[in-house]
């Protein structure tokens, strides 16, 4: 009798702690229905467009696998722990950018982000540090989110940041929308 | 007998319910120990001359037992990873629930985040916190878009697909708890020198949020209004980088609101720090021997400026503190 009572008990706590669950994700802040349906959308985006940046021939993506193989010997490599989490945020410094990895499955690192770190490259479109804020415009548009300094102008999951100081570009970074992923 | 039984079955649900939500929450005592951190404060003498407040910076950097080995001062810890200003002011105000320190020293790396960065980090900070109307208030305050606070009130609700992963850990501290930090300190003997950063980027803006400024003044006001010295700090660190105009805001705050503000990272060399031996993940945070050091050169501070007791000569404090010296000791030699 106690046996038949406790396993009932159970149940009904695995029942309501499921109903109470599937409150707060189906009648709270997120319908599923729909973030299902956003993200399918996305994932096609993604699949279609995502920003990637051409160095010499070698096309560099965000989100991407990296390896040394194929993006070459670094000139100096840095690593970052988390203050609490095992994984480390990994880059890689080349002569005129910077990569930055991190920890994906099967302890294989994807591209996080390529940091411009002098004028002498340009994007694919062909803008560099040093330009004005109508070359940008002119090469991309002026469908940009627009926060403080930062221009940024999404593909799929990732984002192309720019950064303009009176009117002229002070900073190129290629990023993974961590936001997103 | 009918009433009887059912308010039986009611009594059995509610206990197993608890249980299980005990049962399934992180433990954080074996493994993932910062998880620890908020709770250890609970079990300890409330009679804290001196309470630290802030993220991973102080919690790895300053070492109370050090400075009460060095000065006499009797201080406390209360730091968490990736702790964010908000966080810093409801544990501030929950401290003082137990206790009114003599001074309140907050670093103000916390500064440069004006949003809630994860769940994970918030779980490590809350999930052991008493319940409070502060607990409250912090989680709301801390919540990312993802998270509910009844995932917070009903562990299992967050840790239920936990159930398979259960360890040893969870079963030996279900009722209770192991100490892993020494006044909250929590030591780490390992060494990995610093030696590439990566590149310091320019950033869009370098002005502190309103909202952190919001909870600076909050901080400042709780600790005027309990008759407490606030002191800034920052810590020692490489990484990430505590910009020019970062510093340019605090010092002006700092003298405008006469507030004693202290900036470790331009004292490196007269503390002593070498980065080659003292830090264990390459200049982000200091190890034991960069954290006695760092304790000692602050404890000589905080002693003469802000005229703190030397509890040394206090019979009851000295007992108290000549055995947890003898278990920090240990901690240091194993």
């Amino acid at each position: 009798m106690n046996k038949k009572v406790l396993i009932i008990i159970l149940l009904v706590i695995v029942l309501v702690v499921g109903a109470i669950e599937a409150y707060i994700v189906f009648g709270g802040k997120k319908s599923t229905k729909n973030s299902n349906q956003d993200s399918k959308v996305q994932d096609e985006a993604s699949q279609e467009e995502e920003w990637s940046y051409t160095y010499e021939g070698m096309k560099i993506e965000i989100g991407k696998e990296f390896t040394k193989e194929k993006y070459g010997e670094e000139i100096s490599y840095s690593e970052i722990a988390s203050c609490a989490f095992d994984g480390l945020d990994k880059t890689y410094t080349y002569e005129h950018y910077e990569i930055t990895t991190y920890p994906a499955e099967n302890e294989k690192e994807n591209i996080l982000s390529i940091y411009f770190l002098d004028e002498t490259i340009a994007t694919d479109e062909g803008v560099s540090i040093g330009d004005s804020y109508d070359k940008m415009v002119e090469a991309y548009s002026d469908s940009y989110e627009n926060h403080d300094n930062l221009y940024t102008y999404r593909k799929g999951d990732t984002l192309l940041n720019f950064i303009v100081e009176n009117d002229t570009i002070t900073s190129i970074e290629y990023t993974l929308d961590v936001e997103q992923n | 007998m009918k009433y009887f039984r059912i308010i039986a079955i009611i009594i059995i649900f509610i206990l197993v319910f608890i249980f299980l939500n005990k049962l399934l929450a992180p433990k954080y005592m074996e493994d993932l120990v910062e998880g620890s951190m908020t709770s250890a404060y609970y079990d300890e003498e409330k009679n804290h001359e001196v309470i630290f407040i802030g993220d991973c910076e102080v919690y790895a950097n300053f070492s109370p037992l050090e400075m009460y080995q060095n000065e006499g001062i009797v201080s406390y810890v209360r730091g968490n990873s990736q702790q964010l200003i908000w966080q810093s002011y409801y544990l501030l105000k929950e401290t003082l629930k137990y206790e009114i320190p003599k001074v309140v020293v907050f670093n103000v790396n916390s500064m440069r985040y004006d949003e809630p960065v994860s769940e994970a980090y918030n779980r490590l900070m809350i999930d052991n916190m008493k319940w409070s109307k502060e607990k409250v208030d912090l989680i709301e305050a801390s919540m990312t878009d993802e998270e509910n606070i009844l995932y917070y009130i009903f562990p299992i609700l967050r840790y239920h697909s936990r159930f398979a992963e259960l360890k040893q850990e969870d079963f030996d501290y279900l009722f209770k708890t192991k100490k892993n930090t020494y006044n909250g300190f929590l030591i780490n003997k390992n060494v990995k020198p610093a030696e590439n950063l990566p590149t310091k980027r320019r950033l869009a803006n370098y002005s502190f949020s309103d909202i952190c400024y919001d909870y600076l003044n909050k901080i400042r006001d709780l600790c005027k209004e309990n008759g407490i010295t606030l002191v800034l700090i920052k810590a020692p660190s490489l990484y990430p980088y505590w910009y020019d105009e970062y510093e340019e805001q605090i010092v002006k705050y700092s003298a405008e609101n006469a507030i004693p503000y202290y900036n470790f990272t331009k004292y490196v060399q007269e503390i002593g720090i070498d980065y080659s031996l003292d830090t264990y993940d390459g200049g982000l945070h200091l190890n034991l021997s960069g954290a006695e050091k760092m304790s000692k050169y602050f404890g000589k501070i905080l002693k003469e400026t802000f005229n703190l007791t030397d509890y040394r000569n206090d019979d009851n404090v000295s007992k108290l503190y000549e055995e947890k010296l003898k278990e920090y000791n240990k901690a240091k030699e194993a």
